[in-house]
């Protein structure tokens, strides 16, 4: 019952904030643009005024861009180094942004503003940079330690079977997936711990993460999944209709990227409904007024 | 007088048994050397020993006085034969990692002791470290005619971690394991100007080159390995934990075994020839997938080619410690690649499979020198196996075929030879073991399988497809050269075409085969002037060559084209105009460059040189064609989803 109304008060929070949404996801696009637009540039500049991007006109052709030659080695470089710049501006961007949101889904935030979003932000932004940093290498450590060091060992054993070690990898990767959502709660947590105490320290609020999740493992745990799979839903929907749609028109073109954006934006009130549902159940839990947060 | 019965009984059926038909009602290829082998593989010493008998007929006129033998084992011995040395590797500093052979005696027919006689030799680099070929010295020079017997005994030392020989474990892939004859070319066969035998060293990146041979070999195991090889099996005995097996194999250029307790042996049929398929029995849910690309292969190569002439064919998908097995051929039996989980829009498995089997044709039947010319069997085998996937898995899908990317074989092919930065570092005069700069894949595979394909955009599918009936029917059973293969293709085009490409092909392998040059055709620019009538002292008045048009609209218009690279290949030219029209142009594509001027009321509104595609040699697509109105939404398109992903991408690994 807790989970459920965890979840239906913070899709309702989530809806209440979706101005922020919008900021997040304009911010977002914008970032991407900065690297994309030259990219796009670039590649029309390689093609000129060649006939050949007809050979793309249905489905993806390999050949097209082999051909490029030198220019597409300089492409690629462009492309994987812009792609790094792009994910470690996203990444603090993204602390300053959450910082914001996880204040404005708190339940006495009020309604919503340009104003307090940002003060908010600019406030939390230190401690959730941190806290990000901290969840992220958490989280590649243990890909590490529970994927790759099987696969590394597996592929160094001449005794194991095939279907064994590809049951050993599969079983790794779905206890990896299971380990996942306590992470993302951890996260969760400390965040909208710290959006409710804006003063404390930024480990205080990843201990309280720590604490919360697994004080409150179970509800906690069930409502992370059922918004991970609301999210997985929405990606399978989105795989199914984005690669497949082909249009040839620059009419075409501009609606695919008005419903591709349109797509990103729910992806991104799915994810704030995960923010706002977590940040309702610590509202409503026990723990937190021992903790005074 | 029962004594004598028996010797006469032992010598002429030991003799016979080596020559006389089994498999096949009539031998297919000359009977030149044969081979009876009596081995016992030990498990724990990773060793393959015991006994063998061969023979060698002298079919040329010369007096030949000594023979040489293959002992490619020994490439493993240390770090200092010739193949570490270029593959600037070590076999490892256990002794169990090292690879060796090892003649205990050799003897003739007559029991003389030819060992002292035996001397190691290094054609190729003069490595005194590399003992991957001997030189015996026969008792008596072999005359004319002369049958050379030889009994050999033998311990042959398997690597470990397998390179195409070896073990893994209790995985066993046993290759370019016995002694094995060189061929002897008498002058004027091939490209031999006087007689002598040709034995290359085992090098790191070239194969071999035997002759026709029938093969009994005999093996004793532990009976719990389950074996395979290029040979029938004719009879099997226990012997408590031991077996013995016999093999028996006909008009083959090698015979490799295989041996492995887990090895699931399924089987199946196509027209006369009965498959065998040993996989792990993990993977057995993918030997449809294998049967298929195998009975693909037999169809096409059959129909085009011409017949696969054994009952019998066994194919290896080895399990992944014998990973370093996969992917090679040895006629009647060849290994396969795959793995355990194996998505079905991939079609690695496939492509390798039918690349193998092909090789049952290009080096098995058609026996070409491998070390010297790599092209005649990798290339061409690569040729055939495009067609074989593109046309059976769709023809741009059959490498790879998912909704999300689809990969034809023929682009993936010709993608290493254009990205290549060497493309232009040697030509095929080179043997295999001296191309440069890591060129070795490029030069045997990718870049003749381009050229194969374009030279059948050039002649026709058709009389590509009689081109390679010819060479079978010329020279199945036979080794052919890169010469010989360019003669039966001057004879075919010129039966089919006349002398529609000149008075033969020559001028096309000049300069793709043997040149080093590239292929790059470009459209430089298209101009549509407007007509002006003349202004100033002109003194022949209105020009004549606008009779009959509308001169408020009329056009000089200008395709214009140029040949960037050294080769020069015929090429189509297709123009269109604004009001619709489509011309046709056929450009011998030997200029620097090319224009092509048309008068009327039409603009051109684009150009496109070889519109389809047919000259893949062509290193850069992207400038064959010109438009005035690029169509840049496919472009847009691609861009609008990368970007999407990108934020989606972001927002998932972002907290």
């Amino acid at each position: 019952m807790k989970v459920f109304i965890s979840l239906q008060t913070g899709f309702l929070r989530s809806l209440r904030s979706w101005k922020g949404v919008l900021m997040v996801w304009l911010i977002l696009f914008i970032l991407v643009s900065v690297f994309m637009y030259p990219f796009r540039s670039s590649l029309g500049s390689a093609f000129g005024t060649s006939m050949i991007t007809e050979k793309l006109a249905g489905e993806f052709d390999i050949a097209v861009f082999t051909d490029l030659g030198s220019t597409m080695k300089s492409l690629l470089s462009f492309f994987t180094a812009g792609f790094l710049i792009v994910y470690l501006t996203g990444f603090i961007i993204n602390a300053f942004l959450t910082g914001g949101l996880f204040n404005s889904l708190r339940k006495d935030s009020g309604n919503f503003s340009y104003q307090e979003f940002f003060r908010a932000g600019s406030k939390n932004f230190l401690s959730f940079l941190v806290i990000s940093f901290i969840v992220t290498l958490i989280i590649y450590f243990l890909f590490g330690i529970i994927l790759l060091v099987p696969i590394s060992i597996i592929s160094f054993s001449e005794t194991i079977s095939e279907k064994g070690s590809y049951i050993i990898v599969i079983c790794a990767l779905a206890f990896f997936l299971m380990i996942l959502p306590i992470l993302f709660l951890v996260a969760d947590y400390a965040r909208a711990g710290k959006a409710a105490n804006e003063n404390d320290s930024c480990f205080r609020a990843l201990g309280f993460g720590f604490r919360q999740t697994f004080g409150e493992l179970k509800s906690s745990y069930i409502l992370m999944l059922f918004l991970i799979m609301a999210q997985i839903a929405l990606g399978v929907i989105i795989l199914l209709i984005l690669p497949a749609w082909r249009p040839v028109k620059g009419g075409g073109v501009f609606l695919l990227l008005i419903i591709s954006q349109l797509m990103f934006y729910f992806r991104l009130l799915l994810k704030t409904w995960r923010y706002a549902s977590v940040t309702s159940l610590m509202e409503n839990s026990s723990l937190v007024s021992k903790e005074n947060f | 007088m029962k004594r004598t019965f028996v010797i006469f009984f032992v010598l002429f059926f030991g003799k016979s048994c080596l020559q006389a038909q089994i498999i096949n009602k009539v031998p297919l290829s000359e009977r030149i050397t044969g081979y009876k082998i009596d081995v016992k593989l030990d498990t724990d010493a990773k060793t393959v020993g015991g006994k063998m008998e061969a023979y060698w007929v002298n079919k040329s006129n010369d007096t030949v006085p000594d023979i040489q033998m293959h002992l490619y084992m020994n490439a493993f011995r240390s770090s200092r034969t010739t193949y570490y040395k270029e593959m600037r590797g070590s076999p490892g500093e256990d002794d169990l990692d090292l690879g060796w052979i090892e003649i205990e005696s050799f003897k003739d027919g007559n029991g003389f002791d030819l060992l002292p006689g035996m001397e190691y030799i290094s054609p190729d680099d003069g490595n005194e470290e590399d003992k991957t070929v001997i030189r015996v010295l026969l008792n008596k020079p072999a005359r004319p005619g002369d049958t050379v017997r030889v009994k050999i005994g033998f311990e042959t030392k398997l690597p470990s971690r397998i390179r195409r020989t070896g073990y893994s474990g209790d995985y066993y892939f046993v290759a370019q394991w016995f002694p094995k004859f060189g061929v002897y070319e008498p002058a004027g066969m091939r490209y031999a100007i006087a007689g002598g035998w040709n034995c290359h060293q085992f090098h790191a990146t070239s194969e071999f080159y035997s002759n026709h041979s029938v093969y009994d070999v005999t093996v004793t195991l532990p009976a719990n390995y389950i074996t395979g090889s290029g040979g029938m099996l004719i009879s099997e005995t226990a012997d408590g934990s031991m077996k013995t097996q016999v093999f028996r194999a006909e008009d083959i250029v090698d015979f490799a075994w295989t041996a492995w307790p887990g090895y699931a042996v399924l089987t199946d049929r196509w027209n006369n020839v009965n498959i065998t398929l040993l996989m792990p029995e993990e993977r057995i849910k993918q030997a449809e997938r294998q049967f298929t690309a195998v009975k693909n292969a037999l169809e096409y190569l059959g129909e085009n080619v011409g017949p696969y002439p054994w009952p019998h064919l066994t194919f290896v998908d080895p399990p992944s410690i014998g990973a370093g097995a996969t992917g090679m051929e040895y006629t009647t039996l060849f290994t396969s690649e795959s793995s355990y989980f194996m998505p079905s829009f991939y079609y690695r498995p496939e492509m390798v499979t039918v690349h193998e089997l092909g090789h049952a044709y290009f080096m098995g039947i058609l026996a070409s020198n491998e070390a010297e010319e790599p092209w005649l069997d990798e290339g061409v085998n690569s040729f055939w196996e495009v067609r074989i996937m593109d046309h059976f898995y769709g023809n741009n899908s059959g490498r790879i075929n998912h909704p999300l990317l689809k990969i034809s074989d023929a682009a993936a092919t010709r993608l290493p030879y254009m990205m290549s930065p060497s493309r232009q570092a040697v030509s095929s005069n080179e043997y295999s073991w001296k191309y440069p700069h890591g060129t070795s894949g490029i030069m045997s595979y990718f870049k003749p399988a381009t050229w194969l394909n374009t030279l059948m955009g050039i002649v026709g599918e058709e009389t590509m497809n009689e081109i390679f009936r010819e060479y079978y029917r010329k020279w199945a059973f036979k080794h052919p050269s890169g010469k010989d293969f360019v003669n039966v293709v001057n004879e075919v085009v010129k039966l089919e075409h006349g002398e529609k490409f000149g008075p033969d092909m020559n001028w096309f392998f000049d300069q793709t085969l043997y040149g080093t040059g590239i292929c790059d055709y470009k459209v430089h620019g298209i101009g549509n002037h407007r007509y002006h009538k003349p202004q100033g002292k002109v003194e022949s008045g209105d020009t004549s060559e606008i009779a009959g048009f509308n001169s408020d609209s009329l056009y000089f218009a200008v395709a214009e084209l140029e040949r960037i690279g050294e080769i020069m290949l015929p090429v189509d030219v297709l123009i269109h105009f604004t009001n619709g029209e489509e011309v046709l142009e056929k450009w011998d594509g030997k200029a620097r460059y090319k224009d092509f001027e048309y008068t009327g009321n039409r603009e051109i509104e684009w150009v496109k040189i070889d519109p389809e595609f047919k000259i893949t040699m062509d290193v850069n697509y992207i400038n064959n064609s010109m438009t005035l109105s690029p169509q840049k939404a496919p472009l847009h398109r691609l861009v609008n989803k990368i970007t999407a992903f990108i934020e989606f991408y972001l927002s998932i690994m972002l907290l």
